[in-house]
């Protein structure tokens, strides 16, 4: 009996340790969120491939800082007893964690996609428009400062079509962003300028008309020069009968103001002088009356208003002469033809000839063929 | 009887071993992380930058898988440890093939610097053939321009490549050297139209 209840008593004492040792092994504790912080280390890689950072930067920046929260929550619930831990935090940060990555991978396919249709339209649009600066201002004295943006709007325009060709999309709209700037301001620098330039056209016209009615009403020679063409125009008994290539003064774009300006005068003028081998350095020559009247009245208004300095002087001895061919504007204002036009305009003009020079014959738009 | 409760008092010893012999693998991790920063230190995040994330990535996981088995009550990081290790041995090689690609892209930079040298200079004298014509002057002006860009690009090249960020030399050269070929062709197509030898 006695040894009965002893082993009884083993028995129950070793059932409570066993009971006491299995309890804390068998009691549910709650499952660690194993998968959901996988699912947004998931979401979070996917992101980063689809460049969330550089497209969809805030949203990227919560995802990852959620999925910080979600991993030092855990840790923090693990340092807890085992039947005390609560992982709905964890749940909750690794949830948004993914929900943001996800949402931040969604908005940077999308702005991948819509930056690639919209660089792609772009590198089109600026392409056209360099075609357009290229044909239209090819032969026109641009500034210094022009040319020089033009020529670094074209080579960011090179950078970015190698930029979208690697698929760095965001450098590659960021630089053609800096081109753009710097070919539509040219592009409207460029073409205030010849418009301004144009403004005078109706005047122009008015002296063309005036200059082929005389030559009609005289049945006599009259000479039209078109700079922007740098054309030398005959016309005899109101028909234009020949056309010469000419050379001008460098800055030959608006009207002579001052000695020295190196343009080309603008108005209508007569031969006054004609000059023969022995008595010009240039072949030949035709003296014009530069500066007439009206030249004279609007030098001596521009330096009474302040615009010319008051020790500027009117220029003079504006002449159609020889030596030209060059294949440049060499001039200090002078028409220059190639000796043997010369020889041909030499022949027809008389003292008297009217000489009428402008800036173009024909509108602006038909100069720029639009 | 005496053996059979000297077994259990054995069990026990064993549970409370097991419960306790996981540690986490501090210097594995410490010894992982310190390879993957060696490679960011050799710029891996430019060279590499897939390769780089990769390894970002892998340790962000094992991490994680940390975090969970830290939570266990019988700790094993065995399988963490040898994801670390061969972690650590990717970051190296990693490290190593940042230097191999870095000399790949020095080069490839070195030899377009070298190559547009000779360009320019030909471009250089190109620009003094062109014919000059009616139009000719202001796409003299314009051609002088654009040359005088690619000269810029090309200092700005140097420059980088000088202080050893090729990456962005090599960037900025392939499009001097674009730019300067077009250009080089341009004044080659206008010297053959005006049939001036070159």
């Amino acid at each position: 009996m006695g040894k009965t209840w002893k082993h009884i008593a083993i028995l129950s004492a070793i059932a409570v340790f066993l009971t006491l040792i299995g309890f804390p092994l068998f009691y549910p504790v709650p499952s660690p969120p194993v998968n959901e912080v996988k699912y947004a280390l998931t979401a979070l890689s996917l992101a980063e491939k689809n460049e969330s950072e550089t497209f969809s930067g805030e949203l990227y920046t919560e995802a990852k800082a959620y999925y910080d929260s979600a991993i030092i929550s855990w840790q923090k619930e693990n340092k807890k007893s085992r039947y005390s831990r609560d992982y709905n935090k964890v749940v909750m940060f690794a949830g948004l964690s993914a929900q943001k990555a996800n949402q931040a991978s969604e908005n940077s396919r999308n702005s991948s996609s819509n930056l690639d249709v919209k660089i792609r339209q772009k590198l089109n649009s600026l392409n056209n428009l360099v075609t357009d600066l290229t044909e239209m201002f090819s032969d026109y004295p641009l500034t210094q400062e022009i040319r020089n943006h033009i020529s670094k709007g074209k080579f960011l325009l090179i950078e970015s079509e190698l930029a979208y060709k690697e698929n760095q999309y965001k450098l590659a709209d960021e630089k053609l962003q800096e081109s753009e700037n710097l070919l539509t301001s040219s592009y409207e620098k460029a073409f205030s300028n010849i418009r301004n330039y144009f403004r005078s056209y109706p005047e122009w016209k008015r002296l063309i008309d005036s200059t082929i009615t005389v030559s009609k009403e005289t049945r006599d020679y009259s000479i039209i020069v078109d700079k922007y063409s740098r054309k030398v125009f005959v016309y005899l008994d109101g028909e234009k009968i020949d056309e010469y290539s000419a050379e001008l003064g460098k800055n030959w774009v608006g009207d002579k103001r001052v000695r020295g300006d190196k343009a080309t005068p603008e108005g209508m003028y007569k031969i006054t002088k004609k000059f023969e081998s022995d008595s010009t350095k240039y072949y030949k020559a035709l003296l014009l009356d530069y500066p007439n009247n009206e030249d004279t009245a609007n030098f001596e208004a521009a330096v009474a208003k302040g615009t010319l300095p008051k020790s500027a002087k009117i220029g003079e001895m504006i002449e159609i002469h020889g030596n030209g061919g060059k294949g440049a504007d060499w001039t200090s204002g002078c028409i220059a033809l190639t000796d043997r036009e010369m020889d041909s305009i030499f022949k027809i003009a008389k003292i008297g000839t009217t000489v009428t020079i402008v800036g173009s014959m024909n509108d602006l738009k038909r100069v720029l063929n639009r | 009887m005496k053996n059979k409760i000297l077994m259990g008092l054995a069990a026990i010893v064993m549970v409370a071993v097991l419960a306790s012999c996981g540690k986490k693998p501090q210097v594995q991790i410490d010894a992982t992380n310190a390879a993957i920063t060696a490679a960011k230190t050799a710029e891996a995040d430019v060279y590499l930058p897939a390769e780089f994330a990769a390894l970002q990535d892998s340790m962000k996981a094992i991490d994680a898988a940390i975090t969970a088995k830290e939570g266990k009550m019988f700790k094993n990081f065995k399988a963490e440890v040898a994801k670390l290790e061969s972690l650590n041995t990717l970051a190296g090689n990693v490290t190593n093939n940042v230097v191999a690609k870095k000399d790949e892209v020095k080069k490839g930079a070195e030899t377009i610097l070298n190559d547009i040298k000779a360009v320019v200079a030909e471009n250089a004298k190109l620009v003094t053939k062109l014919p000059r014509g009616k139009e000719g002057a202001a796409i003299i002006e314009q051609f002088k321009a654009d040359l005088g860009n690619v000269d810029a690009a090309v200092a700005d090249a140097q420059a980088s490549f000088d202080k050893g960020t090729y990456m962005d030399a090599l960037n900025k050269i392939k499009a001097a050297k674009e730019k300067a070929d077009s250009l080089n062709s341009e004044m080659k197509a206008a010297l053959t139209k005006a049939k001036i030898r070159f």
